[in-house]
């Protein structure tokens, strides 16, 4: 039997634009209350991996101020310069390859400081793309566009993505973006960026920090009572922007099938319970039902249209919100993990799913999601 | 052993650039308590009550104890040179702040010697990196005692505390 | 943990300005130069793991772009990033990946290419780590005079002028030990066919007629700023075996984490360190990675040494807080040539950073020269004595981040 890993506490912030903190303050207070969750102690902990990038926090080494106030003094430290799950993914690795017990993963970004849409035009090639003017909310629209097209879906339900995401956040304490009575006629006619994306239908700008603690099987089975056990784990990085097809999240499909296999599951919308993916945009969360094998291409739309990924559906898509209501860039991902802990544990009150045993949590970083990974979370080991 | 190219001709350039001047920082109100007790010539520091250490400036967090430091505590304006560097004698062209020569604009003498020194002020237990100042560059030795040199007209801003000076002469 | 050994090592040529190639070009040739030393394709490599330090370059996230250069597009990646500890933690990174039993087979990718920045020396990003500060500082009335001073000096220097002065008070070492290593590391570096700064037959006196830029550091101590990109493949023992003759294996690693040591932490707070040459968290990293190791005594069983240091001071503060002498008294065996290419511990035989600084990657660089010389492919720099367990070490950060690993010719246990 392979060694797992378990997540035996976490912690987030209340997210916000301007959580009016320090980063240190922040991340202090977020890591504080993990660890109370899990019912240890700063000494406990073996090493600490954490999440934030140079670029959006304004820092070069964007972790060297903060290793006092993520509990790291005097032990193993690393960071991780991406989203927050794979973080949790590094962290998992240090754990399981013996030398350390408890790992406790964090991430955070405060939008606030910098616009991280100006950061995503950075990650553009400076020969080319660059040269030529564009961003990361117009190449997204362009993708839009063409999954539009390609599979005749209307701007309608990129606006009911973001309905369906900013209405379930009401019942979510932490999320940023929440309007209970929001219709489909305010999405479209909210301030328009770059045809089809509006400003719902974009992530809003968040200052937030997420927190996670790791304990290899021993240790967990001996210190926490309802562990939440990481079943399967994949992460795969597509081509860049000139040579992808924007029209399919194929390392999101790697990924998928990666955790999939891992977890021992052959059909996901059986085998799990509830769905946590980060979709900066309202179209690809779409294509994310496509790539993890919810359904067939271009039929996203179709699911969203018979409610079956709504919080009462059959197979619940961001009960919590999901990106579009609270977007921390490196935070994100880990969110999306904590939200489905919550949802296995039964702690999400006010948008708990019944009777959830496995949920999939999934992460993204690049322009048009280049970079996937899926984590798949259960119960039981 | 593996490529090593034997030419490199040079391959073309483009201009790029990146707004770091654009980044907003949050800081706590920390600094301005400590500049204000400067003005009436004291100097904060902050106390954890888990270890006992004092940090000066004050800080809010103590990372060994992993607990907020709220006490502050003032230290004494006497203190040791816990080390020091003297720098080259100061050149006009030799060095830009911000696009302005610093002997041209008249901020620092020709040929004079900077001292930057890290003070421990007795009852911290942390570095102030300040100047030392009305001292003879060849007389510093670590150990030094010296005492804060206070700016004839306190503004309740960081320039208060001038630098440091030592205690015999 | 499983047994893994690093089984094939890349480098690229290290110049002030490589202005032959892109960034992406850049790494791609470290890239090329690891697989054909390890013998296997890209096709046969699971993971990567690669970082650099990105406010250099001014491309953020540049494995998104460059990846496909090197075959990333279709794989597994992680980007890691700490700063001056990047190459050593992303090396750990591969180390702990291959361990875990999630891949077979890793390549650990970091590089840096200053040139890129228009600045000279590495300025832009270097400034950005203590701007937030500065800014905050200079709203509440920090005197103009002051900050001169401190960056003045401190601008080539930095941090480690005072670590330099801490050192020398402790332990008795003059100026003209400075000197002695870094004629050593320049010697060092001229039989290093990949190194930036290369001087056969250096000699102390030629260093120490360079221009002295801050007591005690002179231009002739400090390290340049470099292009380059290095690489290492690491592999599970099944593979490993198959493909290489003499693996290097790992033997214990950690990156222990101190308190800011020198420049205040955020918001312009004090730090408890009084001693920024005491440097506890190398100590413990050091202890954590021999005992995984299964090194009691490391004066008698290490055979060689890389470390970190682009000020030459470094290089005795730190052999001692790995455990190579006893405190205070590097200098003195530095001085009898212990250290040198054919002596009992040689230091830093490839130049060190001393010779040659790609930020990003020069802790990973450490790592790979110390694989080289066990695997025996060092070339005209491979040291006479077997080696049986070395020691590669990086320090970053404001010198508060340490990385240590231990390589040895056999697995552990």
């Amino acid at each position: 039997m392979k060694e797992k890993v378990a997540i035996i506490g976490y912690g987030q912030s209340h997210h916000q634009y301007d959580l009016n903190q320090t980063r240190e303050d922040m991340v202090f207070d977020v890591v504080k209350e993990a660890l109370k969750s899990a019912g240890i102690s700063r000494s406990d902990i073996g090493t600490v991996v954490s999440a934030s990038t140079d670029f959006l926090d304004g820092r070069t080494i964007s972790n060297v101020f903060l290793s006092m106030a993520v509990g790291a003094y005097l032990k193993d430290e690393s960071k991780v310069e991406e989203d927050g799950s794979n973080a949790l993914y590094y962290g998992m690795m240090k754990i399981l390859s013996g030398a350390y017990d408890i790992a406790l993963v964090e991430a955070h970004t405060m939008a606030w400081t910098f616009n991280p849409h100006q950061v995503w035009f950075y990650t553009l090639d400076p020969l080319v793309e660059r040269q030529m003017g564009f961003d990361d909310i117009c190449l997204s629209a362009l993708q839009a566009r063409m999954y539009m097209e390609k599979y005749g879906v209307s701007e309608k339900s990129l606006a009911k993505v973001a309905v369906k995401s900013l209405s379930q956040a009401v019942k979510n304490p932490y999320a940023h973006r929440k309007l209970k009575k929001i219709t489909v006629e305010q999405v479209l006619k909210s301030k328009k960026f770059y045809e089809p994306l509006t400003e719902l239908m974009i992530s809003p700008l968040s200052d937030g920090c997420a927190v996670v603690i790791l304990a290899s099987e021993k240790k967990a089975k001996e210190i926490c009572e309802k562990p939440v056990w990481i079943q399967g784990i994949g992460t795969y990085q597509d081509d860049y922007l000139r040579d992808r097809d924007l029209l399919k999240l194929n390392s999101l499909k790697k990924a998928g099938k990666s955790a999939y296999k891992m977890a021992g599951i052959k059909n996901p919308m059986r085998e799990i319970d509830v769905f946590e993916v980060s979709a900066r945009f309202a179209h690809e969360e779409l294509m994310i039902y496509e790539a993890l094998g919810l359904c067939k291409d271009g039929e996203g739309a179709k699911l969203l249209e018979k409610g079956l990924t709504s919080g009462n559906g059959k197979i619940p898509v961001n009960p919590s919100g999901g990106a579009l209501s609270a977007d921390p860039i490196c935070a994100t991902g880990l969110i999306r993990v904590i939200e489905a802990v919550r949802q296995i544990k039964g702690e999400a009150d006010g948008y708990q799913v019944k009777g959830v045993k496995r949920a999939l949590a999934h992460g993204q970083f690049g322009i048009c999601a280049q970079k996937n990974t899926v984590v798949i979370l259960g119960g039981e080991r | 052993m593996g490529y090593l190219k034997d030419e490199r001709p040079q391959t073309m350039m483009l201009d790029g650039s990146w707004a770091v001047g654009a980044y907003r920082y949050k800081a706590l109100p920390l600094l301005k308590e400590f500049a204000l007790a400067l003005k009436e010539k004291k100097i904060l520091g902050s106390l954890c009550t888990g270890c006992g250490k004092v940090v000066v400036p004050p800080r809010n967090i103590c990372g060994r104890c992993h607990q907020r430091m709220d006490e502050k505590i003032v230290v004494s304006e006497l203190g040791t040179i816990t080390c020091f560097v003297v720098s080259p004698p100061v050149q006009k062209g030799k060095y830009k702040l911000f696009g302005m020569d610093p002997v041209e604009t008249g901020i620092l003498k020709e040929g004079e010697e900077l001292i930057p020194v890290f003070v421990r002020f007795d009852g911290s237990d942390a570095n102030v990196n300040c100047l030392l100042i009305n001292a003879d560059p060849k007389k510093v030795f670590i150990g030094m005692r010296v005492r804060a040199v206070w700016a004839k007209e306190l503004k309740g801003n960081l320039s208060d505390l001038e630098g440091v000076e030592p205690l015999e002469k | 943990m499983r047994n893994v050994a690093i089984i094939g090592c890349g480098q690229t040529k290290h110049s002030s300005r490589r202005r032959d190639v892109s960034v992406a070009e850049l790494v791609q040739e470290a890239v090329y130069n690891a697989l054909q030393d390890a013998g296997i394709s890209m096709k046969e490599v699971e993971g990567i793991v690669c970082g650099n330090m990105q406010g250099f370059g001014g491309v953020a996230q540049p494995d998104l772009w460059l990846g496909d250069w090197i075959g990333a597009n279709g794989k597994q990646v992680i980007r890691i990033a700490t700063g001056g500890t990047t190459g050593g933690s992303v090396g750990q990174g591969a180390l702990y990946a291959v361990a875990s039993g999630r891949f077979d087979v890793a390549l650990a990718v970091a590089w840096e290419k200053h040139s890129d920045s228009k600045e000279a020396g590495a300025t832009t990003g270097l400034m950005h780590v203590g701007a937030g500060n500065l800014f905050l500082a200079l709203n509440y009335g920090l005197s103009l005079k002051n900050l001169i001073a401190t960056t003045a000096v401190g601008a080539a220097a930095g941090v480690a002028v005072y670590q330099a002065r801490f050192y020398m008070h402790r332990s008795g070492c003059t100026i003209e030990h400075l000197d002695m290593v870094s004629a050593k590391a320049r010697r060092n570096a001229a039989k290093n066919p990949y190194a930036h700064l290369q001087w056969p037959n250096c000699q102390p006196e030629d260093i120490a007629k360079t221009e002295m830029v801050a007591y005690p550091f002179r231009y002739g101590h400090i390290c340049p700023a470099s292009d380059g990109a290095s690489c290492i493949v690491v592999a599970e023992e099944k593979i490993a075996r198959k493909k290489c003759k003499h693996p290097a294996w790992l033997k214990g690693l950690a990156s222990y984490s101190d308190e800011e040591n020198q420049l205040q932490s955020e918001g312009y707070g004090g730090v408890g360190v009084i001693d920024p040459s005491e440097q506890m968290g190398a100590r413990l990293s050091a202890k954590k990675a021999y005992s995984m190791a299964g090194i009691v005594d490391p004066k008698k069983e290490i055979d060689l040494a890389e470390i970190y240091q682009p000020f030459p001071s470094q290089e005795l503060i730190f052999s001692e807080r790995l455990g190579l002498f006893d405190e205070g008294s590097a200098w003195r065996y530095m001085e009898n040539g212990e250290t040198d290419i054919n002596g009992r511990i040689p230091i830093s035989v490839s130049g060190g950073v001393n010779a040659t600084n790609a930020i990003g990657s020069s802790a990973l660089q450490r790592i790979l020269e110390s694989a080289l010389q066990i695997m025996g492919k060092a070339g005209e720099h491979q040291v006479p004595k077997k080696v049986r367990n070395a020691v590669a070490h990086g320090w970053g950060g404001v010198t508060n981040y340490v990385t240590v690993t231990v390589l040895g010719d056999s697995p552990r246990g």
